[in-house]
């Protein structure tokens, strides 16, 4: 129980100094007035605008020391209100972008990972347990291709060779069309996501497996008659799981990155564009909204993670 | 005496396999040494000018691969093997420094962390642990966007992002040797941190870390790509990212996919050798051995 | 030892060979024998003489390289022919015949229940439910000695101590009520103290149910007054076979004279040196032409280097595979023409006495 307490702890104090971190740095790098603004901004002879520029101040607290601005974004923030952009309107608020943005990006976060396991373990189990050479040989040289090639790269590959030439899947995707054809519409990216995790799971699962394969208790499994899927998959499964799940860990912080990257690929609009968009026009609101959302969904997943550890292996709960 | 049995089965070990360099490790090395070269000495080589415009009358560019344009040109009618061997220079470079200056810092902070212990290392552990602990991509990202970008700039926050996980390898890496029979022996003999760390631990921790710098290189490169398709490259000049981010556009690579699969073959092939022979010294040196397995 | 009808297994000149990258290994050679239903069998050599691979080959355990030749007759059913069908007669193995290993401490899959492990079997071949396999395996585990089953069962085997371990173990193998037990080294990782009391046990249950076993072990000892019969193996060779009384009464091969010098006796006196037997088990690679032991024996003469004895009867089913068998007249001209001359057919010295040189300088001899 103190052990999940401090876990707690030590993601809040994370979510904190990352919030510290990125309003700092976005504040001291960047120039807000300019951004709600526009040139608008640095014409302090003109009284007409320079009354704008102190109605802006006021209204975005710009005039205010940077620790008491930090203090009040994070009352709101952990009341649930993201503010307001930083645009002469303010509209719409930070939380409608998000709550318009965010989904695509889980559905298709989510979708690479469920791809992810549903591909690389199976292929691990099969290559870790195979006796065809050959064919072994080959699912080596396949997953150190797709281990090598950059996401980016392989998403261009699959969008030319599967949308394009072989026009299997669709190439772009439209929020204006209904659940099931949008899921359709993310099932190539999703995949450029998943194949080269895949391929890693693919790699340790194999070592793993093929080490499981001679203990003693797989004889023993053996000897009990048991077929061999039930024997790859009952018995050696499980203790072969290790690596895969701290991997998966890690694996899903680059899911997300990824995310933001095939997202501007395959045009969806989830939150990689929002938040280069963000970043850009320096609309702190987002930025810092979308750095905490993403660092929650990342320490989250590695909590996730030290569960899972602990039900695949009774002798860590101790 | 009779036949002991002769240890055959178990000689898959170092000893053995350098023996049988074989064309798998040849061939990447010979691409790592060929696509280095080039881009060292693209100065001098009888290339066409990467920014020139070779505008054909009555056609639209891209042109296809040719005798003269080997791998096409873009949509501006720029040649793209020329293109690729300036984006070659650029991407290295971020990899390369990229890589030392991590090493150089991580490295140093790990073993000292690994050497010395307490609170020194109780810091450097719990800041890896936090670093590591969420997505280092978002503020990469964040700390790019809001800086002037030139390799020197992209390379340096690409090196901090890179710190954690170095530093951490390093220290595991010497608190595996500090336990060691050698080191006990020089500690008792009453040498010093200083004198541990640089007779008797740096040979032994940085010949295997080396085995890592080129993966190392691998994910700079990598980063970079990345970087370029979210627009956050460096502002001038060409890099593989940019190249294939620019040709990766709907009309032109489903009409033009020359454009793209120029450098994203030139980049595989890097990536690839790299990781491959990376993978090849790490088993060489026994890494796993050294705890930087993971 | 019972009824005269056809035998419940039975092996005939079973060969298995491995393909290695140092050569063909003849790991069994020409092995027959037969065992009655409720009888039991102790299977002796050291490692690598073939017993552990001829037990392998009748739980259809041996790797698929494997090469193997010869039959196997379980009840009327040749198991070549059933293992090679792979799925017809999924409920043969684990069923009927059933295996107890040697290390309990890597036998037991690590992130399984123990009451999974043990009801898995009645579960997978017999399609019990849940519950009904649930209970059968408190029942095992209270046969086979362990205290509050009920708790045991949710429990997992790094919680167990070895000797409960390998109870666990036993309870898994009995699980669907086999006809043949085949026990492998099942004592030889576990504590003095607590070998006894599992040799006890499979004894008791064997008697309980019935049922035949096959004990495997390099420790003559082991088998001493345990077995109905012993079948001496060397080099993947049948050296003798016998009744277990007979064995260590009027033992034939000088091999199964040796593996008794190397027993320690409880009535000797402290500090007696062990006679260890000089030199090692021949890689079987390349089989010799003659003799196996050969190398290692006192008695060997030149007809043991030029050809590999046969395996003859000596009546009431005693079978030696010697051409000096001891206590014959044949092994006393031998080993005092070896002792007149210092050294046997191979070249192995030995004292006037008779007793090899490598013995007494202690030397490479060890028995594991």
């Amino acid at each position: 129980m103190r052990f999940w307490g401090l876990r707690v702890g030590m993601l809040i104090a994370l979510l904190l100094a990352v919030s510290m971190f990125t309003f700092g740095a976005m504040n001291l790098l960047g120039d807000p007035l300019f951004n709600i603004l526009g040139p608008v901004a640095g014409d302090t002879e003109n009284p007409e605008n320079l009354a704008k520029i102190e109605a802006a101040k006021e209204q975005f607290y710009l005039d205010r020391p940077l620790p008491e601005r930090y203090v009040r974004w994070l009352g709101d923030f952990v009341t649930g209100d993201f503010g307001v952009r930083f645009s002469a309107s303010g509209q719409p608020p930070v939380s409608e972008v998000i709550k318009e943005r965010l989904p695509r990006t889980l559905a298709l976060s989510g979708m690479a990972m469920t791809f992810t396991l549903a591909i690389g373990i199976p292929w691990g189990v099969w290559s870790g347990s195979t006796s065809k050479k050959g064919l072994d040989r080959l699912s080596t040289g396949v997953a150190f291709f797709l281990v090598s090639i950059p996401n980016f790269a392989l998403g261009v590959v699959l969008l030319y060779a599967v949308g394009f030439r072989l026009g299997w899947m669709p190439v772009r995707f439209d929020a204006g069309d209904p659940f099931w054809q949008r899921m359709h519409q993310l099932v190539l990216p999703a995949l450029t996501l998943a194949l080269g995790g895949a391929a890693v799971y693919q790699r340790l699962l194999r070592t793993d497996m093929i080490t499981t394969l001679q203990e003693d208790f797989i004889l023993m499994a053996r000897a009990k008659g048991l077929s061999r899927r039930h024997i790859l998959f009952r018995h050696a499964l499980r203790p072969s799981l290790f690596s895969v799940v701290t991997l998966f860990g890690i694996n899903a912080g680059a899911v997300f990155g990824g995310a933001l990257i095939v997202e501007l690929i395959f045009g969806i609009p989830g939150i990689g564009s929002l938040f280069v968009e963000s970043i850009f026009r320096e609309d702190f609101p987002v930025v810092l909204a979308l750095v905490m959302i993403l660092t929650a969904g990342f320490v989250v997943m590695n909590f996730v993670v030290d569960v899972l550890y602990s039900i695949i292996d009774p002798r860590v709960r101790q | 005496m009779k036949l002991t049995a002769e240890p055959p089965m178990d000689e898959s070990s170092g000893a053995v396999k350098a023996r049988r360099l074989g064309p798998g490790f040849w061939l990447p090395m010979g691409w790592i040494f060929l696509i280095v070269g080039v881009a060292l000495l693209a100065p001098v080589l009888p290339l066409k000018d990467p920014t020139d415009y070779f505008i054909r009358p009555g056609e639209r560019p891209p042109y296809p691969p040719s005798a003269d344009h080997w791998f096409g040109t873009d949509q501006d009618a720029r040649d793209m093997f020329s293109r690729i061997i300036s984006g070659a220079r650029v991407s290295l470079a971020v990899g390369f420094m990229t890589v030392t200056m991590s090493f150089i810092v991580g490295g140093t902070l790990g073993m000292v962390a690994g050497l010395v212990r307490g609170w020194f290392d109780r810091l450097a552990s719990f800041l890896f642990l936090v670093v590591l602990s969420f997505p280092g991509i978002v503020l990469v990202i964040l700390i790019i966007a809001l800086i002037d970008r030139s390799v020197l700039t992209i390379s340096v926050v690409l090196a901090i992002g890179g710190i954690a996980p170095v530093g951490r390898l390093a220290r595991a890496a010497t608190l595996s040797f500090a336990e060691r029979e050698f080191v006990i022996a020089a500690r008792t003999l009453g040498a010093r941190n200083s004198r541990i760390l640089f007779r008797e631990l740096l040979p032994n921790v940085v010949i295997p870390m080396g085995a890592l710098v080129l993966l190392g290189v691998a994910a700079a490169i990598l980063a970079e790509g990345g970087l370029a398709f979210l627009g956050l490259s460096i502002e001038k000049g060409e890099t593989w990212g940019k190249l294939i981010r620019n040709g990766s556009g709907s009309r032109v690579l489903r009409d033009s996919p020359w454009v793209a699969f120029g450098p994203i073959t030139v980049m595989f092939l890097t990536l690839a050798s790299i990781n491959y022979i990376g993978d090849y010294l790490r088993d060489f040196f026994n890494v796993r051995e050294t705890g930087l397995g993971q | 030892m019972t009824g005269r009808q056809a035998p419940l297994l039975s092996v005939r000149d079973l060969k298995v060979v491995f393909p290695t990258p140092i050569g063909m290994v003849h790991a069994v050679d020409g092995v027959s024998f037969d065992l009655e239903a409720g009888q039991s069998m102790g299977i002796v050599g050291e490692s690598g003489s073939g017993k552990t691979v001829t037990a392998k080959t009748l739980m259809n355990l041996l790797p698929s390289y494997a090469l193997v030749d010869g039959s196997v007759n379980f009840d009327g059913r040749d198991l070549r022919a059933l293992a090679a069908e792979r799925k017809t007669e999924k409920h043969l193995w684990g069923v009927e015949i059933s295996m107890v290993f040697q290390d309990p401490m890597t036998s037991l899959n690590p992130v399984k229940k123990v009451g999974e492990q043990i009801a898995e079997s009645v579960r997978y071949h017999l399609g019990q439910t849940r519950t009904a396999a649930r209970r059968q395996a408190g029942d095992l585990l209270e046969q086979v000695g362990i205290p509050e089953p009920g708790r045991r069962l949710d429990e997992y085997p790094h919680q167990l101590s070895g000797g409960l371990r390998q109870r666990v173990v036993i309870a898994a193998a009995l699980a669907c009520e086999p006809r043949i037990l085949i026990a492998d080294e099942p004592t030889t990782s576990l504590d003095v103290t607590v070998q006894k009391h599992i040799l006890d046990l499979l004894d008791d249950l064997r008697t309980a149910r019935g049922m035949a076993m096959i004990l495997v072990t390099h420790d003559l000892g082991v088998v001493k007054g345990r077995t109905d019969e012993v079948m001496v193996m060397y080099a993947g060779r049948t050296m003798e076979e016998a009744s277990t009384e007979a064995v260590f009464s009027q033992q034939g091969h000088p091999y199964t004279e040796a593996l008794i010098e190397t027993i320690p006796k409880i009535n000797s006196a402290s500090h007696t040196r062990l006679v260890p037997i000089p030199g090692q088990p021949p890689v079987t690679t390349s089989p010799p032409t003659g003799c196996p032991f050969a190398d290692r024996c006192r008695y060997a003469t030149d007809l043991c280097v030029a050809q590999g004895p046969p395996l003859t009867a000596l009546g009431n089913g005693h079978h030696v595979a010697c051409h000096t068998p001891v206590r014959t007249p044949a092994a006393e001209t031998a080993l005092a023409a070896n002792a007149a001359r210092g050294h046997t057919a191979t070249g192995l010295e030995i004292h006037q006495s008779g007793v090899p040189i490598g013995a007494v300088t202690g030397g490479l001899g060890e028995q594991t």
